[in-house]
């Protein structure tokens, strides 16, 4: 388990800043995704936290030690604490097994028959030794870098977008395989552009854009209750609504047009964002009695099966929303496209963004 | 025509076997060649795998100033070390005008800036590679350097290649530092050169075909060690 944390990390290429002065913690022991679009700084901060590349400015703590202060033996052997997965694989020209014996080697280590068996079994190279390491398929590639790094059983893995690129059984195994490294006490962290990846893998997911932290917490908290219309539009949130904040009766309302959603906020006034989640909202076919502040009545567009749920798109005069009620209710209500619908929903369930 | 291919047998005929000077000459050719290749590549490699792998200030600058370099004249590079070398020159001391240690001097300076320059243009798809694979694997210093060099070496082969080949052609260069002296300075290129002028055509051609036999075979022997 390795404790680490980055204070005002900055990174630049020529003149321009790749990581903007980023500080964050990471969680020992647990997976931590990095999320962000292209060109968030990801690969960058990977790079910083493997001692590949040096930061323009900031400092990293490993353990609480300082990278500034490590001379270059002791960041040799802190290198050797850490396995790094590349987004495009790096392999050696030579046989899987060629490729898998160069860590070893390089860090002096010992490793046994049974060992090598292990970590090909576990990424499903089993009796693959022999093949030529460039031959592989794309998922292959990806597959041999982690068992590379993992018969070096590192504290802490980097891996960069490991399942880029793989098809869905392939990703699936590396998640598994992911999962079972936390759950030994291994810290992980993941960069990824997949927002289910991020919500199936992740303790904590740390949110950049633009080389810059936007949102760093669990994941629950920063991929359901997003801070910022960055996060909510990157994480495909199905409800975001704009409109002005204003004061009317000693209530909040967010003035959207047509409609105005009542809304908790200390904000009182300004233009403002805001996303509801589509299990929040009750679909009812008459006036419901309860505490929620919000009822609009609308027309189902659409409604598309997802199996267990049915997502309905609701035009409540002119604002689409997106909800979700079990096939069940779909059914029973004759929900369907045409059917006039009151949608119900509580004001705290109205997450305001921050603007930018 | 019919002189041509006189001179042709006439050529063949005198290597056959060759005599004491012409191996003089030869020998002379592949060590000064050889000798300026190698102290070139001693300061090229070095620097191509810093140009390749390290970030610092004025690196555009320095390779720009490489890749300038490959298009100055040989005979600016023989009036150069002329200039360092003859008895008013700054290494006058010396006493290495006219001598092989000025002909290897001049030859070394001109293939300098083309090893550096197809090494690095060779290097820089793969040492990037190399470097971050070795280092995330925990590779130290010196390890870091074996990985490198292990995988640019074909890359730096190519590059010797080229530059002992532009050199053990060059002329003029090397006649004006080394004076084309009978039995001390005197090489195939010049030799070849002298022995035209002064109407021994078939002496030339024969001379010639041992330039191209040298050169090729010295090729030959470098790709087939790249093939290993």
């Amino acid at each position: 388990m390795m404790d680490i944390c980055a204070e005002k990390l900055k990174q630049v290429a020529g003149d321009r800043a790749i990581l903007d002065e980023i500080s964050l913690e990471f969680a020992a022991g647990a997976v931590n995704v990095i999320l962000g679009p292209n060109g968030a700084g990801k690969s960058t901060l990977l790079r910083l936290l493997c001692l590949l590349d040096r930061p323009a400015q900031g400092e990293i703590f490993y353990d609480g030690l300082a990278l500034r202060a490590m001379r270059r033996g002791e960041r040799t052997a802190l290198r050797r604490r850490i396995g790094f997965v590349f987004q495009a694989p790096l392999l050696l020209a030579g046989s899987v097994e060629d490729n898998l014996l160069y860590g070893p080697r390089l860090r002096g280590m010992d490793v046994s028959g049974l060992a090598i068996r292990n970590v090909l079994q576990t990424t499903g190279l089993e009796g693959r030794e022999a093949q030529e390491a460039r031959q592989l398929s794309g998922g292959e590639k990806q597959r041999l870098q982690l068992a590379r790094v993992m018969l070096l059983d590192p504290e802490l893995y980097l891996l960069d977008e490991p399942t880029a690129n793989l098809d869905p059984l392939s990703v699936k195994n590396i998640e598994i395989a992911i999962t079972r490294l936390a759950h030994s006490g291994k810290t992980v962290i993941l960069a990824t552009h997949n927002l289910i990846q991020a919500r199936l893998l992740a303790g904590r997911v740390i949110f950049l854009k633009a080389g810059k932290l936007v949102q760093a917490g669990s994941a629950s908290d920063v991929l359901s209750c997003p801070l910022s219309l960055d996060i909510a539009e990157f994480s495909a949130a199905e409800n975001i609504v704009a409109g002005t904040l204003v004061r009317r009766n000693g209530r909040t309302m967010l003035d959207c047009g047509k409609l105005a959603i009542e809304v908790v906020s200390e904000q009182e006034q300004g233009a403002a964002a805001a996303v509801i989640r589509p299990e929040d909202i009750l679909v009812s076919q008459g006036p419901v009695s309860s505490s929620a502040r919000n009822s609009f009545p609308g027309s189902i567009m659409a409604a598309v099966d997802l199996g267990l749920v049915v997502s309905l798109r609701v035009d409540c005069d002119g604002v689409m929303f997106t909800v979700f009620v079990t096939r069940h209710s779909c059914e029973q209500m004759g929900l369907r496209p045409g059917a006039e619908v009151l949608l119900t929903f509580k004001a705290t369930s109205v997450h305001l963004l921050a603007s930018g | 025509m019919a002189y041509i291919l006189d001179g042709l047998k006439h050529g063949l005929a005198i290597l056959m076997p060759p005599n004491r000077e012409i191996l003089q000459i030869v020998i002379l050719s592949l060590a000064v060649s050889g000798g300026a290749t190698f102290l070139a590549a001693l300061a090229a490699i070095p620097a191509a795998l810093v140009l390749a792998l390290k970030e610092f200030r004025g690196k555009r600058f320095l390779v720009g100033a490489i890749n300038t370099a490959l298009s100055v004249p040989a005979v600016l590079i023989g009036l150069l070390v002329y200039g360092l070398v003859n008895r008013r020159g700054p290494l006058g001391l010396l006493a290495l005008l006219f001598t092989p240690g000025a002909m290897v001097m001049a030859q070394a300076l001109l293939a300098f800036p083309l090893i550096t320059a197809l090494a690095l243009a060779a290097l820089t798809g793969i040492a990037r590679d190399a470097r971050d694979l070795a280092l995330s694997l925990g590779a130290n210093r010196l390890q870091l350097a074996l990985a490198v060099i292990r995988q640019g070496r074909f890359a730096f082969l190519t590059a010797l290649i080229a530059g002992f080949s532009r050199v053990i052609g060059e002329t003029g260069m090397t006649l004006m530092v080394g004076g084309n002296i009978k039995g001390q300075t005197r090489v195939l290129t010049t030799a070849i050169s002298l022995e035209t002028m002064k109407g021994n055509f078939e002496i030339g051609i024969a001379l010639g075909i041992v330039l191209l036999l040298a050169a090729l075979v010295i090729n030959i022997a470098l790709q087939w060690a790249q093939g290993k």
